[in-house]
Parts: C-alpha cells; structure tokens; sequence
C-alpha cells in the first residue's frame, strides 16, 4: 500500500527546519512546516496521497491464505470454546482459510488537484469482518481526505481510527499471523446484538450451535466519522504528527445506533533515520485514547408472556494506550500498554458480555463485561537477517480480562515466529503460540478455570501477497 | 539600382535583426563549455513512476559524468507537468538536483490550460522556469546539441 510511497530521508533532510525560538513559535512553525511525509506513519500512508504525483486510481490489495491447528483440550466435559478453536468460524481446531482478500482503490479525484484525495477497501476474505452475516464482501473503508489546511487536513468516512499500533498500522505487512490477546479481545470490538442473547454453552467439535453468537460483523479499528490531522517535519528529522477524530462508535455500520459518539485522539513523536515505506527506520513513540458510550439491552428481561423485552442501557467504552516502535538496520523493537474501561468482551459464546442466563444482573460486576475493566501489553521483536530473505521474530503478550473482578482472567503467550520474504510484496510466516489462561480467583479446574485450563498451543503458517499497480 | 540597395538594405537589417536575437537564444541556454554530456529529459506523462524515473535519471548522469561535464534540463509539458507543481513531494529532490546544476523547464501553454481547467492559477516550483512551449524548448535544446531522453 505505501510502497508506492517514496519520500526518503534524502528528502526529509532538505524540509524545512524550524527555529525553536520558544513553544508558541515552535507550534506556528510546525503548522508552517507542515509537509506530505508518508512512511510508516499510518495517518499520512492510508489518509494521504503524495502531493502532485499520486494516480487517478491505483488499484491494490492483498491476499492471505493460512493454515492454522490449535492443541488446546476440551474441558470436562468434551465441550470447546473459543479460544481453543480456529476463527472466525470456531467449528474446529484445524483448518485452511482465505483470511484476508482485500482489494482497493485510491487516488485523487482529479489530477490537477491533489487537494483532494480518496481511499476505497473492500474486504472479501473469511474473517469477523464478514463471517458474522455470512457476507460475500464487505466496504472497511471509504473516505475522502481535504488536504487544504496546513496543519489541519481532514479526513471523512469510513477508515481506521488514529489508536494503537497494531490495528492502526497496515494489516498486509504485520509482522505475525494472530493479534495479541489484549488486541484481539479489548481493542477489536464486537457490538452487542440488539437483544439479549444467552450464553452458548461449550460445544464438542463439530459444535452442534455455532460458538459465535455475535450477530454484527466486529469493528476492524474502524469507525465512520470525521479526523483532523497531520504530521510536521523539525529539527534534525524529526516528525510530530496528531489526530484527533469523532465518530459513530459503530465499527463499520455506515450509520449509528444511537446519539452517542465517539472520541479519539492520537500524537506520536518519530525520530527518522532513512527508509521508505511501512519499514522506514526510525524510533516512533505514541500515545492514543478513545471515548465513547455503548447502548445495548444486556438484560435478561422477559414479559409476562415470555417474551424478550428491549431494555437498552449505556455503558462508557474507554480505552488508552501508549508505547514506543523501534526499526533500524534489520531490527526492530516493538512495546505497548493499554487499558480499557467498560464494554469488555470476554468471549464469542458471550455474546451479551457475560451475563448468563438467569444472572441477569447488570450490577453483579463480578463477571459483568459491560462495566469490566481490563489491560494488557505486548513487546515483540525482530530481525531480518542480512542478505537473506528470512526475518525472525519473537514476541510476548499479556491481558488482564475482567482486571480486578472476581472473574478476571489472566492470559499469556509467547510467539515465536519466522517470516521468508520472496520479494518486498510476497512473504510466507510461521509462527508458534506458546499459550495460557488462569482465573487467579479460582483454583484449578474451578471456575473459569474449567474452561481456560486447557487452552493450549497453536501453530500457524500465512502466505501473504500483496498486489499493487 | 534602387531595388538592388533596399534589398542590400533589408538584408543587414535582417541579418542584424537575427544577430540580435541570436543572444537571446543564448541566454536562455546557458554555456557549460566543459560539458562533455548535454542531456535534455522530456517529461510529458501522467504515470507517477515517471516523475522518479525521470529524477533519478538526471541524478544518474551527475553523478556518472560530474556536475560540471553535464549539462542536463527537464522539461516537462502536458501532465507531465505535475512534476513541477508547487508541493510537489519530489520538491525536495527537485531542489537537490537544482543546487547540483539540473535546470528546469515549465511549459506557458500547459500551465494556462490546466489553470483554465482547475479555474484557478497552477502555482510551479520555483526552481523551474516557465518556457512559452515545452516542444519549443526541446527542439531548442536539440537544436543546440543536446540529446533529447524520454524516459
């Protein structure tokens, strides 16, 4: 996607700098600095285009064909739940699958003007995007960008919110085959169905109910909204950029469910050392957080007939992070913390958060998700061994689900990984997941413990090719 | 007789009219009398790709013969013209290559009618100069010794 991309620290070099006379000056002259540097820095690469020499409408995409097998035991009683069985579809424990098969189209509306500029992104691989609905395809991205202010370009649509690392940065060139644990539960959301709907109880393989009792496709690090941001060259090469955007809150539901939106912001501080493209060297530190109000009828409330009742409530969804990026001469180093408050998802047989039947109690907070908390961190590194095509890579991951609450559960894995690049744009991974859950309130086999017990270790291997005119 | 002198006559003020513009001409093309590589670079397409091409071309023939035994201009024409726009993202390339002797050439006409087009005035980076025709200038160029590269 950003290969395309060109500006190298050759150019940066010749920007213009700025004389830091004090803070005031300092921010004027960044707003006056303000230039199209595109790079890693995944504001400009996915909402910008370089400035007088971008396409009409370039056409890309990728593809990912994985095959992944998943060793964790059942519990007691012979029955699975995720995460002991293969996504997004979680009916067994091995399987082949087209993940990713996206295709796009990007450009400026017209070439005299590059002003203005648009970026489209349909997804057609089987994944939470399109599992739940058993959609064929489905748009994750559609946006225009206005490139007229200094300072303050303005992007609108559909696209990834400024956030953390791991969802913000380009998919096709992330360096493993699954999302950390704290990523892929508390960041990756999953919208409750418009109703409550009960828990679906550990099913032996093949599962005779489907394991996923989300109805809505997840959220994709996307939202529809609006974003102002940029990114300024100072100083011997270095680059601040921001952005700070309001949104649905509804992932990629082209319109809202309710009043309430949603805020982000992000600011991130990059020290450059050359390159080009989504591996441009440098040493990036960022930090991000997002605001926002869910409504959702998590309660188990019936009619004196039987029947369910809408009783929609709100709950605050917070998230925040921070963490610091490192990539120079093959190696690269990678940290992130973040915590989230309100609307914790625990699982995908849980559809309502982890109120099961019958405990319908929004205020038992013992289990509750809606008013759960949680945090976790990863740190990952790699390196590509010189004059060879092979890169290995190894990272370790951590998340407190339920942080604090009688039903917190404690999740750790070690990814050992090797990735063998046959061009910049053609890659096969390996990775192996050493894994483990524990409810530390509960002794083993108790509790949730009856469950996480046995997850185990997975092995992937994801061929991914990139396509780009 | 009379016809014989005004002829004579017509013909020194002819030859004295081209002799004057003869400097012009050299004006516009400056004398690199060490120059052992004169290079004309035509850039007239829309491709993005072609901006670099044609960039790290003239980069190339400055550092193969040297700043000062290449003589080497661009000139771009047509859409090719978006190499010079104002904030251009090569600016920074362009600028190298300027302050390393690589002269550039913006065509009158094509800025007019992409302004007409756009409905406002195309701004171009000031390291280049606008010529009244891009084909003009080539043929110039050529004319003058140069050899004329499409890439």
């Amino acid at each position: 996607m950003s290969d395309s991309h060109q500006e190298t620290i050759g150019e940066n070099d010749k920007m213009r700098h700025i004389n830091l006379a004090g803070p005031l000056a300092m921010l004027g002259a960044l707003m006056l600095a303000a230039q199209p540097v595109h790079a890693s820095n995944w504001l400009m690469v996915q909402g910008t285009e370089p400035d007088g020499s971008s396409d009409l409408a370039r056409v890309w995409g990728f593809v990912q064909a994985q095959y992944q097998d998943d060793s964790s035991k059942p519990n007691a009683q012979g029955g699975y739940i995720s995460p002991k069985t293969i996504g997004p579809n979680l009916d067994s424990q091995s399987a082949f699958n087209i993940n990713r098969a996206r295709i796009g189209v990007r450009g400026v509306a017209m070439p005299l003007d590059s002003k203005i500029n648009y970026f489209v992104l349909l997804e057609m691989g089987n994944n939470g995007i399109t599992a739940p609905g058993n959609s064929f395809a489905k748009l994750t991205d559609a946006s225009v960008t206005f490139n007229h202010l200094k300072g303050a370009r303005v992007r609108a649509g559909l696209f990834k919110y400024p956030g953390a690392e791991e969802g913000l940065q380009a998919i096709h060139v992330f360096d493993y085959i699954n999302f950390t644990w704290v990523t892929n539960q508390m960041l990756l959301e999953r919208f409750p169905n418009r109703l409550y709907t009960p828990n679906v109880a550990p099913q032996p393989l093949p599962p005779e109910v489907p394991l996923n009792g989300f109805e809505r496709s997840v959220g994709a690090f996307r939202d529809v909204g609006v974003q102002v941001f940029d990114a300024f060259n100072f100083g011997s090469n270095w680059e601040l950029s921001y952005a700070a955007m309001i949104g649905n809150g509804n992932g990629l539901n082209f319109s809202d469910n309710d009043d309430n939106k949603d805020v982000y912001g992000y600011l991130a501080l990059e020290k450059i050392w050359g390159g080009a493209g989504p591996r441009r060297e440098g040493l990036k530190f960022f930090a991000w957080l997002q605001q926002g109000k869910r409504t959702a009828d998590l309660t188990n409330n019936f009619d004196e007939s039987g029947n369910p009742i809408y009783d929609p409530e709100e709950y605050d969804r917070d998230r925040w992070g921070l963490g610091a990026k490192y990539l120079r001469k093959g190696w690269r180093a990678t940290a992130e913390y973040m915590e989230g408050d309100g609307m914790i998802f625990q699982a995908p047989h849980n559809p309502s958060f982890g109120l099961g039947p019958g405990a319908g109690n929004p205020n038992n907070r013992d289990a509750n998700g809606a008013y759960g908390k949680g945090k976790g961190f990863y740190v990952e590194g790699g390196w590509r061994i010189p004059k060879t095509g092979f890169e290995i890579d190894l990272r370790y991951d951590e998340y407190n689900r339920l942080d604090g609450a009688r039903f917190q559960i404690d999740f750790k894995r070690t990814t050992i990984g090797a990735q063998y690049f046959f061009n910049p744009r053609v890659r096969v991974a390996l990775n192996y997941e050493i894994r483990e859950g524990n409810a530390p309130n509960f002794g083993p086999g108790l509790g949730p413990n009856a469950q996480v017990d046995g997850i185990d270790d997975v092995i992937a291997v994801q061929v991914t090719g990139i396509f780009s005119q | 007789m009379l016809t014989s002198r005004w002829t004579r006559l017509l013909s020194v003020l002819g030859a004295i009219a081209l002799f004057g513009s003869a400097p012009t001409l050299a004006q516009d093309i400056p004398d690199k009398p060490f120059a052992e590589a004169k290079f004309v670079l035509q850039i007239s397409d829309m491709d993005p790709d072609k901006q670099t091409l044609v960039l790290n071309v003239a980069g190339n023939i400055l550092k193969y013969y040297g700043p000062d035994k290449s003589d080497v201009e661009i000139v771009a024409f047509g859409p090719g013209l978006r190499l010079l726009f104002e904030g251009n993202s090569n600016t920074g390339r362009i600028k190298s290559l300027a302050d390393s002797g690589v002269r550039f050439a913006a065509c009158q006409n094509t800025i007019n009618n992409m302004s007409n087009t756009l409905g406002r005035a195309v701004q171009v980076n000031p390291q280049a100069t606008v010529v009244p025709g891009g084909i003009v200038r080539i043929k110039q160029l050529v004319d003058a010794g140069y050899t004329l590269v499409k890439p």
